[in-house]
């Protein structure tokens, strides 16, 4: 008997239910606060204060990292990220060399 | 032997008791069901996905060029490749999620010889990476690899949502390559008009410094870019997705197919910054590609030289790409074999729905058949 009742009785399902049958109205008035105006430009000036926030410990820490870095002789980030695209550049080239390879020995093929 | 005096609260008590252990019982219920969802929600973010067998056929940088392995003889194959673009934004695996919801499987099964596009993860040295880098210095390169690999004459390509702009920016600009056809897939192209509830309002010159984020943060982080894309439907993506997860815990397939669209959803990936800019400033603010006043690196990016065969498709209920963004284009190409569908259905269901494979899929497949010669031909 205690089962039987205990099966009756679960919040998951009526928490569902009242998701299915709540949602629709939320949803609508939460999709509408949101991509309201007012919305668009408190989130706008939120971003801005959090972005001056981090681009002024950004600057801060990056300045003392490359002079630790520069003082124990070792890369900086900036030196290693020119690297990485001067390799990303050379893979490049050498892809473009294949390719004209494969132009040249096509044509020698086609002429035997 | 005399029977023990029943005693007036022994009822009460053995009610008490009853109702103790119910109540008991349903918290025990409640907490496994509980435990189980948050396991099931947190193992997600791990769920093998892509499994469809491949190779890397190319690569530079982070940008993988994948083929994957006929399943059917290879004289039963169309000889067309289909090249897969994928966006900037999340993984492409949404093309592979799982198996039996794959649509590089379905593809497979179906004779089409499929590769895959796959942008990679950008780091702190691709912030400089431009929007067009994305078409001229890989997708171009990767075209003439697979074409190479494939020894095919011509190939079709399929982009989905920003895939299907740089797609359309590639087909623009190098009108010479042998492109036979082109699928596009919510397809966000003309920004003439910016529709409220969608995120166009959000990018704005007066709601988004994007000198100064792209500035300041380099390459724009997944996590800025997620919440973006949930914060649009807020009831939907931070309480109906575990609602949804909770109605259907008890089917295992379905379960899988959730975490797997889960993952993808979470999984976003870092946008490089000069490609933001020049996404929101010349495309989405500048609406360039539809203007056709932009060049690159001398050629002139006209939609009107596009003659490919084309097929657009655009889910009636994207909330991400408006349909007034992904229609347009159909106007404009001059390919004289063009078809435009309106799917009932929204930015991802398109794709990773478990309709799409009874629906969408087969009409592709249909489409792309009739304009992919058999070998034999």
């Amino acid at each position: 008997m205690s089962e039987e009742k205990s099966s009756e009785i679960d919040p998951f399902a009526q928490m569902i239910q009242f998701y299915d049958n709540m949602s629709k109205s939320w949803a609508k008035a939460m999709t509408d606060t949101v991509t309201s105006e007012s919305f668009a430009k408190s989130m706008a000036e939120q971003m801005e204060s959090g972005m001056e926030v981090f681009s002024q410990m950004r600057r801060q820490m990056g300045d003392v990292m490359e002079k630790y870095l520069e003082q124990m002789n070792l890369p900086t980030r900036k030196e290693v990220v020119n690297v990485a695209e001067r390799l990303t550049r050379l893979e490049m080239a050498i892809d473009d060399l294949d390719a004209k390879l494969d132009q040249v020995l096509d044509k020698l093929r086609s002429r035997d | 032997m005399q029977e023990k005096p029943e005693l007036p609260w022994e009822d009460l008590f053995f009610q008490l008791e009853a109702s103790t252990a119910e109540a008991s019982d349903v918290a025990q219920k409640v907490y496994g069901r509980y435990t189980r969802g948050a396991k099931l929600i947190v193992d997600s973010l791990n769920i093998p996905v892509g499994l469809t067998p491949r190779e890397t056929v190319w690569a530079i940088n982070k940008t993988r060029l994948y083929h994957y392995l006929p399943t059917r003889p290879i004289q039963e194959c169309y000889p067309i490749p289909l090249l897969l673009v994928y966006a900037l934004i999340n993984r492409p695996f949404i093309f592979d999620l799982a198996p039996g919801r794959s649509f590089v499987e379905y593809m497979l099964n179906q004779g089409f010889n499929v590769y895959l596009l796959d942008w990679g993860v950008p780091g702190p040295e691709d912030k400089n990476t431009t929007f067009e880098d994305y078409v001229t210095e890989y997708l171009y390169r990767a075209v003439r690899k697979m074409l190479r690999v494939s020894k095919a004459k011509e190939f079709s390509i399929l982009g989905y949502c920003l895939g299907a702009t740089l797609s359309t920016i590639y087909a623009a600009i190098y009108p010479e390559v042998p492109l036979r056809n082109m699928i596009l897939l919510a397809a966000p192209i003309d920004f003439s008009e910016k529709p409220t509830g969608s995120m166009a309002m959000w990018l704005e010159e007066e709601n988004l410094d994007v000198d100064r984020l792209v500035d300041t943060m380099g390459n724009v982080p997944g996590e800025l870019i997620r919440h973006w894309a949930k914060m649009l439907k807020p009831v939907e993506n931070f309480i109906g997705a575990y609602v949804n997860l909770l109605k259907i815990m008890h089917d295992e397939a379905a379960v899988r197919g959730w975490q797997a669209i889960n993952r993808w959803v979470e999984d976003v990936i870092p946008f490089a910054g000069e490609a933001f800019r020049q996404f929101v400033k010349i495309y989405f603010r500048g609406n360039q590609l539809i203007k056709g006043d932009h060049v690159i690196q001398g050629r002139k990016v006209d939609v009107g030289r596009i003659e490919a065969n084309l097929l657009n498709i655009v889910a009636e209920y994207d909330h991400l790409v408006a349909r007034s963004q992904a229609e347009n284009i159909i106007a404009r190409v001059s390919s004289k074999d063009k078809t435009m569908k309106v799917i009932p259905s929204t930015h991802l269901g398109i794709m990773a729905s478990r309709s799409a494979k009874y629906k969408l899929w087969p009409e592709i497949v249909d489409w792309l058949v009739q304009r992919s010669k058999p070998l034999e031909q």
